[in-house]
């Protein structure tokens, strides 16, 4: 409870600092910072990517026209100004003056065109684009977006950084998938980049604030590179980011385990950051088979769970008790449904479990080994299902199958499956629930025949054109999703990042953000 | 190097004098004590815990070594000595069917590569592939194919294994072809199988007995590394490798979880390449190493 | 002893020809053994945070729904060209990505050699000369400890010991040494130790039951009696012609060493051949492990061949054998 509060304490100090009337200035300016990763990375382009370890480098070094601010609204970035049409058909941006390339080039409506051309050839998300029907570039620093018809969620969806839609000079339109040349308008440029060790990011001295912003806010706002370079290392090993970041050869580490943390707090050389909500631990049931087709069961497994239990062994104890699909500090939050979440009532769980006719049949937990949370979770996920009668085995795979297996049409192979959905909560309930409906829902509906009232509550967060009426249409199909036990989200995990404590001004956000970080001598 | 001569000399040596040499042999007395006592502890393990390896007790996680609970606890306050010992059996179990996997389709097959000419080129040309392969890759792959379970996992050692048994065995037969007396039985009419069964694989049978004692440790050490990796057994299988591989991310704060079965880990393979050490001196002297 | 060289090129030119088929099967098993596991290469290479959607772009951006048939097809049309395809996960050609971590996994492989000899060798000998002393049973005792401990316990032992405890070197991380000779000493040591300690361990063995054999010979025993000091008739004679097994045998740890650079490289980070295809087979990034492992194959092939030259030149007897 105490590490909880603290945390809230942390978050809140950080509100107040971006909340600052004044612009931000480095308060030193220079100093190298060497930052422990904990995944592999493969590829810095971040238009064909969408894998979190290299959003964390590149998102360092390309801009976007909009992306989010520290709660998750859209904002402008490169943009200074953005006009939609009132019948919504087309959206006029405004670039701002005297953005200068890596390279040197200075940015026009010609590169973000160019930009736009490569992701709609090959940009992993190009269904962001589907409604859209051309782009034009009246002048060097206006670009127009044509719709084929109007969509409400555009903007959020523009907005994304998922997969971003980052501007790259124009010579780079025709870069192959995976093989973006590192040249953005960020302000680290790449210096050096080995696949499976590291790269090496310096301050880029042409880079131009967006002085809408007095300070940093989410991927974006008015940020500065105080620091000379930034190294991401790759360091798998968890103990040995944690010795790195002791001994000083590392100066900032992600996932830092539960166990650490005792002695980190303690040594005041380094300062530990909690990031909430990195993760909704989630277990989904297959709808397709029996006996997990049978809502009467699916409670009765509802009701059989703890998540404080749960969250605990996947997290080590690092975790926030969160109900349905977002955050708290996320406009759409509903608790619609709360009465579904953490019964932890094995009498009940047995009632149901008999009214359901359940007849012992082996039911098997989907999990992998490559997300130990996943694993950790699943396997007390099958000791709460033994301790109410339920013939519960864990089937562990690695990720790559579990996803393909959890895919597969009708499949009788397993009946709950383990995920952790990180990215699109953040990103807001429209990314988080497509998760389900067809033509993937993760219930895995029979056929892929989607639950009408869900679909009909789906089509109203897509299509209403007021965001309050969206939004509630998001509480309805959340409360429907969890009334109906189409899924079984547990609480937010809690990613633990550290610093050394001379390493000021590092707030954890959903990739490690080095603008607007210093050293202190 | 091929004096071959002394091997049919051998078979006239009664097995108890051969096991007699054995036992005043320090190498293989010392090996045979330490694969000894994890032989038995694997054999006893339902009899020496009383906690199930997979039992769940959050409240006692981290516990250090000594005290009630032995060999202290993991992440999951489950028992590691539960867990070790029960690890030893699947080490046993798994070196051994890799073992008995290999001396029945090892020899088969380097049996026909080496008396049949004709199969040999295809033969070994496949076998050749196989151990082209780096060995851990190779198993990592099959592994991946035959999906993560014990039985898997035997079965990729095996495939990965198996070449280099044959390889052996196909060299002892090609000398042995050879001989004198065997080509005396060709001469008088003996059947291919008649001469196989009667004149070249009891001959060939120490070198296997050897090579098979130093596969059983390749073949323990690799199902851990595989677990190590996370391709082996599926977790939470006790297996050697997976406890330390759970372990790994607290090594600093509780550096028992993995540093007990490694131990453990090497006393087996100690014990097995003693052991082998102690076979080869006495059963096949060509290659001697030791005094 | 040079003289039959256009044998000896003969000899080469048989075993490159020889090594053909093998290759061949190579192709085959690594193509086949790929097809069959289970997984979509897509949600690999996507990674945990992707939708269902990226997903599916993914699968049908990289091709993945070709008939097979097409695809060995491609494969081999390609190999013919020189293009051993294009990694799904790196976007980049296998040839150039081998090249980029060959050098790695050979400077590795190189340190962990020296140390393996100097270590082995150093053991051999010194066990032979004082046979049966407390230096013989001390050397054969940690000669047997190096055989028996599993290089990735090893290798989480010094994590633990220097990295963690001490601090004294990175647990993880390369530093290449064209970048900064020192830096890299420093990021290779724990690894290669961890991977020599084994061979170092078997060639300490092999070193001394061969050293024995030629010390028992009678030039050896004539050198000495013609009362030439020992430090020469080690060196000169005994060490030279012990020196014909352990080629044999360094030509089979340079094969075990790029091995066990597998699990070596995948616990300290370091971004050599091993940990590419390791990544590769995990993440089905099916054209990668293919044409890797057809270059790594080929690649162990050649130093075989060089070891079977060399060991021809140093053993004249054998080209008659």
């Amino acid at each position: 409870m105490k590490r909880l509060a603290l945390t809230t304490c942390l978050v809140s100090l950080a509100m107040a600092g971006s909340l600052h009337a004044e612009r931000f200035t480095c308060p030193v300016r220079g100093g190298d910072i060497v930052f422990g990763q904990e995944a592999n990375v493969n590829s810095l382009d971040q238009m064909t990517s969408s894998t979190i370890s290299t959003r964390n480098i590149a998102m360092n070094i390309f801009e976007t026209l909009m992306t989010r601010d520290e709660n998750n609204n859209p904002i402008l970035e490169l943009a200074e100004s953005m006009n939609a049409a009132a019948d919504g058909m087309t959206y006029t941006f405004r670039l701002r003056s005297g953005v200068t390339f890596h390279n040197g080039k200075a940015l026009t409506s010609a590169d973000v065109a160019a930009s736009f051309n490569r992701y709609n050839r090959i940009g992993l998300q190009r269904s962001t684009l589907d409604n859209v029907a051309g782009w034009d570039t009246p002048d060097p620093m206006t670009f127009v977006i044509r719709m084929k018809r109007a969509q409400p969620t555009f903007i959020e969806a523009l907005s994304s950084f998922s997969v971003p839609i980052v501007i790259v000079p124009s010579e780079l339109e025709n870069d192959e998938r995976q093989q973006l040349r590192s040249i953005g308008t960020g302000p680290f440029r790449l210096l050096e980049f080995t696949p499976g060790s590291h790269a090496r990011l310096g301050r880029y001295d042409g880079y131009k604030p967006n002085t809408a912003f007095e300070q940093r806010t989410g991927f974006g706002g008015y940020r500065v590179a105080c620091v000379d370079t930034v190294t991401f290392r790759i360091v798998t090993e968890a103990s040995a980011r944690v010795a790195g970041l002791e001994t000083g050869a590392l100066q900032a580490v992600e996932d830092v385990p539960t166990r650490s943390l005792e002695g980190l707090r303690r040594n005041r050389a380094i300062t530990v950051l909690p990031l909430q909500n990195w993760w909704i631990q989630i277990a989904l049931p297959n709808v397709s088979v029996a006996p997990t087709n049978n809502l009467v069961f699916r409670r009765a497994v509802q009701a059989a769970l703890g998540a404080e239990d749960i969250m605990d062994a996947a997290t080590d104890g690092n975790f926030r008790l969160n109900i349905g699909f977002q955050y708290p500090n996320q406009a759409t939050y509903s608790e619609a449904g709360r009465e579904t979440y953490n019964i932890n009532n094995p009498t009940r769980a047995r009632a149901l479990l008999r009214e359901s006719g359940y007849r012992n049949e082996p039911i098997i937990i989907l999990t992998n080994r490559d997300y130990p949370p996943m694993y950790n979770a699943a396997l007390v996920m099958e000791q709460q299902l033994k301790a109410v009668g339920i013939n519960a085995s864990l089937r562990v795979v690695d990720w790559p199958t579990s996803i393909q297996m959890s895919q597969q049409l009708n499949s009788s192979e397993w009946h709950f499956f383990h995920s952790g959905w990180g990215t699109q909560p953040a990103l807001g309930a429209l990314a988080t629930m497509q998760f389900l409906v067809s033509p993937n829902a993760a219930y895995r509906p029979r056929d892929d025949r989607d639950d009408p009232e869900v679909m009909a509550a789906w089509n109203d967060m897509n299509n209403l054109p007021d965001q309050a009426a969206r939004n509630a249409a998001f509480a309805r199909m959340q409360a429907l999703v969890l009334e109906r036990a189409y899924a079984y989200p547990f609480g937010a995990l809690t990613k633990v990042q550290a610093v050394r404590a001379n390493v000021q001004g590092f707030v954890p956000f959903r990739i490690p953000r080095f603008s607007n970080v210093w050293v202190q001598r | 190097m091929a004096d071959a001569e002394d091997i049919p000399e051998r078979r006239i040596h009664p097995a108890r004098a051969t096991l007699r040499r054995l036992f005043r042999h320090r190498l293989f007395v010392s090996g045979f004590v330490l694969f000894g006592i994890v032989a038995i502890v694997a054999a006893a393990a339902p009899f020496i815990t009383d906690v199930d390896p997979n039992r769940l007790s959050m409240r006692n996680k981290f516990l250090g070594p000594g005290g009630a609970w032995v060999f202290g606890t993991d992440s999951f306050g489950r028992s590691l000595w539960s867990r070790v010992v029960w690890g030893a059996q699947l080490s046993m179990l798994i070196g051994a069917s890799v073992v008995v996997l290999n001396a029945v389709f090892g020899t088969l097959i380097g049996a026909a590569a080496g008396y049949f000419r004709r199969l040999d080129n295809v033969l070994m040309r496949v076998n050749d592939a196989l151990m082209a392969f780096p060995a851990i890759l190779l198993a990592i792959a099959v592994t991946s194919v035959l999906g993560p379970s014990t039985i898997n996992v035997i079965l990729a050692l095996s495939i990965v294994y198996i070449p280099r048994t044959a390889r052996i065995v196909r060299s002892s037969v090609i000398v042995l072809r050879e001989m004198e007396y065997v080509q005396a039985a060709v001469a008088a009419g003996a059947g291919h199988w008649r001469i196989l069964r009667h004149h070249i694989l009891p001959n060939a049978v120490a070198p296997m007995i050897v090579q098979l004692s130093f596969l059983f440790a390749y073949a323990v050490l690799s199902e851990a590394t595989l677990s190590f990796l996370g391709v082996g057994a599926v977790p939470p299988t006790p297996t050697w490798g997976n406890i330390m591989s759970e372990g790994r991310d607290f090594m600093r704060e509780a550096p028992w979880i993995i540093t007990i079965p490694g131990v453990a880990l090497m006393i087996t393979v100690m014990g097995l390449n003693l052991l082998g050490d102690g076979l080869r001196d006495v059963l096949d002297p060509r290659l001697r190493i030791q005094q | 002893m040079f003289g039959c060289s256009a044998e000896l090129i003969r000899l080469a030119i048989r075993s490159l020809f020889g090594a053909i088929p093998v290759l061949l099967i190579v192709s085959l098993i690594s193509f086949g053994l790929m097809r069959l596991i289970p997984g979509d290469p897509a949600a690999a290479i996507a990674g945990l945070s992707a939708s269902p959607a990226q997903i599916a772009q993914l699968r049908h951006d990289l091709g993945l729904d070709e008939p097979l048939i097409f695809q060995l097809a491609q494969y081999y049309k390609g190999i013919l060209q020189g293009d051993f395809g294009r990694s799904l996960l790196l976007g980049k050609g296998v040839l150039p990505a081998t090249m980029e971590r060959l050098p790695v996994t050979i400077g590795l492989s190189m340190y962990a050699l020296l140390m393996t000899l100097m270590i082995g060798i150093g053991c051999g000998i010194i066990a032979a000369l004082r046979q049966n002393s407390w230096m013989d049973q001390a050397a054969m005792m940690f000669a047997m400890i190096g055989i028996s401990v599993p290089n990735f316990f090893l290798g989480l032992l010094m994590i633990i010991l220097f990295a963690v405890k001490l601090g004294w070197l990175p647990s993880g991380g390369y530093i290449p040494f064209s970048q900064d000779p020192w830096g890299w000493v420093q990021s290779t040591t724990m690894p290669a130790f961890s991977l020599a300690l084994l061979q170092a361990g078997l060639l300490a063995r092999i070193t001394r039951s061969s050293m024995l054999e030629v010390l028992r010979q009678d030039y050896i025993r004539t050198a000495r009696a013609k009362g030439l000091p020992g430090r020469v008739v080690i060196l000169k004679h005994a060490l030279a012609n012990a020196l014909i097994p352990i080629v044999t045998v360094v030509g089979i740890i340079v094969s075990l060493l790029l091995s066990g650079a597998v699990v070596t490289e995948a616990l300290f980070s370091l971004p050599g051949m091993g940990l590419l295809l390791t990544q590769a087979v995990l993440n089905r990034d099916y054209p990668m492990v293919q044409g890797g492992l057809l270059l790594v194959t080929a690649f162990l092939v050649a130093v075989n061949i060089l070891v079977d030259v060399l060991y021809a030149v140093l053993d004249p007897r054998v080209r008659y054998g």
